[in-house]
């Protein structure tokens, strides 16, 4: 569709209402996600940006305090203060989410507070299998059927594959699918009359490693949860199709490390083969090519001795180096994304930490 | 040749490997390996996420779940390899705790999701226990442990103090007080910290540095601080002023190229400078700095250049700040 040249992400900023970035560690995901945010802001829509990220990352660029108070939408002022749009942040807390999930599909008080008052519960909400990136889905689910937002951006937790969170609805439900747990929560017998023998197995094991107390815990534990499974299942298979609908869009963001590079190419396969909709690549932290010494005075440089020229002539020719094997790493990337934009933003010779950083990188986004 | 203080190499039975996500933790967790191997080290290299690449980045065969020698020094030491699934970890345990065969593949294979599930941080425990296990056997002289990356460092070391509020008793609690006891002992366990010399990055190493030695009790070996541009002061004057100093005439395109890459340079390298400073100030450990290697690939020639880099003196934090 798009050349080369010309690559922008303005369309994606334009029309997704939900808008995933994904990627390795250390790439500058969550600082993109913000940029990309901004970018949406500047172009009149209200959008919120969700990050699940521990090291509050968005918050140093979005300029937040530390005191803000996890999980609810913050305005992000001074930004877009010329158009009818609006830039909000949200610190992912999965903990918080959990529990508003389970009061969300209980039925009464008393079987919300049975569930949130488990130990096992309390210790285990943040942690279940794929709960943290299961959680980041859900919020978006809520956000966006909320109707408040145009824009939902939710940038995920660094991953080398990119499946944990695609896979974290099926890895919940899979969860409450294993046999130890039906067999566990089917008809509420009573524990000591579970005859099920891997679910007899798994008492067994437990009790044996952890003690008689948390036994009791956990039967309790997975027989509420129970309750509130269905729940679980069709909000799973709600997200799971919201995911894959035209309103969504992918962006996997990566730097020029062929380390990133490779978990990156890896990611893109696996949207491609999820069904998941794909909308472009954002290659973050290019060292730019400095203009070549030409070789005419080359000769002139040889065997230089120690001192400020010498500086000058090493630190030019490391450069050069570094900035076109970087481009070579990415050409492979750049070739699997075909026909979707790829847009390439320089490492700056300082770090984006602030608002006109980011604005900087939402124009050289969507163009 | 110099005298070089490289004890703190070997002054721990298990070195632990932190950073998080992109400062290259991993790479310097294969360089440590190798330069205790020089010296003469007998080194256990354990990846805990079974990361591809670092085999043959050793020189050796992709790792699996069985011990491999990865590279033999001649007149030194050797690296072997491997990596410990927390499946694994957890059959070993039952057998470890006298629980028959046929029982223990029913229990690991069938009950593995759901027990972790149960017990927060147990796979993480276990993989710890078989790390501590190694160790109490004189499994090498050291036991250089990859540890997971991203932010889950933290919560990875933290399994043993966070099990004990949930497990009250049993072989798990056990389990969980002994890898404390090693976490906490500076002659069994140590970590080492990965940074860059960067603003989020140093913001987090220095949170890394907080929760290990506060909330888990763990020593810190050296602060590694990845990626270090060398320093050029040179770049601060202009190429015309540099060449002057040089008596070279440089013709008007070579001042151009030369002025391109310096302005870059010398905002990358006060940036730096900033960041190292603050690194030293906040964490107040030696440090060692690696080079920043030309090259987004790295080699096993190039493995052995940041090798020797981490045997240079280490760098005082008071002489950075």
């Amino acid at each position: 569709m798009s050349a080369s040249t010309d690559e922008s992400l303005a369309d994606v900023v334009a029309e997704a209402n939900l808008l995933v970035t994904c990627g390795p560690g250390g790439v500058g995901k969550t600082t993109t996600a913000a940029a990309l945010g901004l970018a949406a802001a500047l172009a009149g829509r209200k959008v919120v940006v969700v990050t699940v990220d521990p090291a509050r990352r968005l918050a140093d660029a979005l300029g937040l305090d530390e005191g803000a108070a996890a999980d609810e939408p913050h305005h992000v002022a001074d930004v877009a203060a010329d158009s009818d749009g609006e830039l909000w942040a949200l610190m992912l807390d999965a903990a918080s989410t959990f529990d508003r999930l389970v009061r969300e599909q209980t039925t009464s008080r008393k079987q919300a507070d049975a569930i949130l008052q488990n130990p096992v519960y309390r210790a285990i909400s943040g942690s279940l299998a794929g709960a943290q990136e299961y959680m980041a889905i859900e919020r978006l689910h809520q956000l966006h059927t909320s109707g408040d937002w145009d824009l939902v951006i939710v940038d995920t937790p660094p991953s080398r594959h990119a499946i944990d969170l695609l896979e974290a609805p099926d890895r919940l439900i899979g969860f409450l699918g294993h046999p130890v747990y039906r067999a566990l929560t089917a008809g509420q017998r009573a524990f000591a009359k579970v005859t099920n023998a891997a679910a007899s197995m798994f008492l067994w094991a437990v009790r044996r490693l952890a003690g008689p107390q948390i036994v009791e815990d956990t039967v309790e534990f997975f027989r509420s949860l129970a309750n509130i499974e269905p729940g679980l299942r069709r909000r799973a298979e709600e997200v799971s199709v919201l995911l894959r609908s035209d309103t969504a869009s992918f962006v996997v963001v990566s730097s020029p490390r062929a380390e990133a590079i490779g978990e990156a190419e890896h990611l893109v396969g696996a949207l491609r083969d999820g069904g998941f909709p794909f909308g472009g690549v954002v290659i973050n932290l290019i060292h730019p090519v400095p203009e070549p010494i030409p070789v005419a005075d080359r000769a002139e440089l040889e065997g230089l001795e120690d001192g400020p020229l010498l500086d000058h002539v090493a630190w030019h020719d490391e450069l050069t180096d570094l900035a076109l094997a970087e481009r070579e790493e990415l050409a492979a990337l750049a070739d699997l994304a075909e026909d979707v934009p790829v847009i390439e933003l320089p490492l700056m010779p300082v770090d984006v930490h602030d608002v006109d950083g980011l604005t900087d990188l939402a124009v050289r986004l969507s163009g | 040749m110099a005298m070089v203080d490289v004890d703190w190499i070997t002054s721990t039975q298990v070195a632990i490997v932190a950073g998080k996500g992109g400062v290259g933790s991993s790479t310097v967790a294969a360089a440590y390996a190798l330069a205790a191997a020089r010296i003469g080290a007998d080194v256990l290299f354990v990846s805990v996420d079974g990361r591809p690449g670092m085999g043959p980045l050793l020189g050796g065969r992709e790792l699996d779940d069985r011990e491999h020698i990865l590279r033999k020094l001649k007149g030194a030491g050797q690296v072997r390899g491997r990596t410990i699934p927390a499946d694994q970890a957890f059959g070993d345990y039952l057998e470890l705790k006298g629980v028959g065969g046929v029982l223990r593949r029913a229990a690991s294979a069938a009950s593995l999701p759901m027990v972790a599930a149960a017990t927060p941080g147990l796979e993480h425990l276990l993989v710890l226990g078989k790390i501590k296990e190694l160790a109490r056997d004189g499994a090498a002289d050291l036991i250089v442990v990859d540890a997971p990356p991203a932010g889950h460092a933290a919560p990875f070391l933290r399994s043993a103090t966070g099990l004990s509020d949930v497990v009250q008793s049993g072989p798990v609690r056990e389990q969980a007080v002994e890898v404390d006891e090693m976490l906490r002992d500076p002659d069994r366990c140590r970590a080492m910290i990965v940074t860059l010399p960067e603003e989020t990055p140093v913001t987090e190493a220095v949170e890394l540095a907080v929760e290990f030695q506060r909330d888990i009790g763990l020593a810190l070996l050296p602060v590694v601080a990845n990626g270090c541009w060398p320093d050029r002061p040179g770049l601060e004057k202009s190429p015309a002023m540099a060449a002057r100093s040089h008596k070279v005439k440089l013709s008007a395109a070579t001042k151009a190229a030369l002025a391109s890459s310096a302005e870059f340079g010398w905002a990358r390298l006060e940036r730096q400078r900033h960041q190292l400073a603050r690194l030293a100030a906040e964490i107040g450990e030696p440090m060692a700095l690696l080079p920043r290697l030309p090259t987004p690939r790295l080699t096993l020639h190039q493995l052995g250049d940041l090798a020797d880099a981490l045997v240079e003196p280490l760098v005082d934090a008071e002489d950075l700040t």
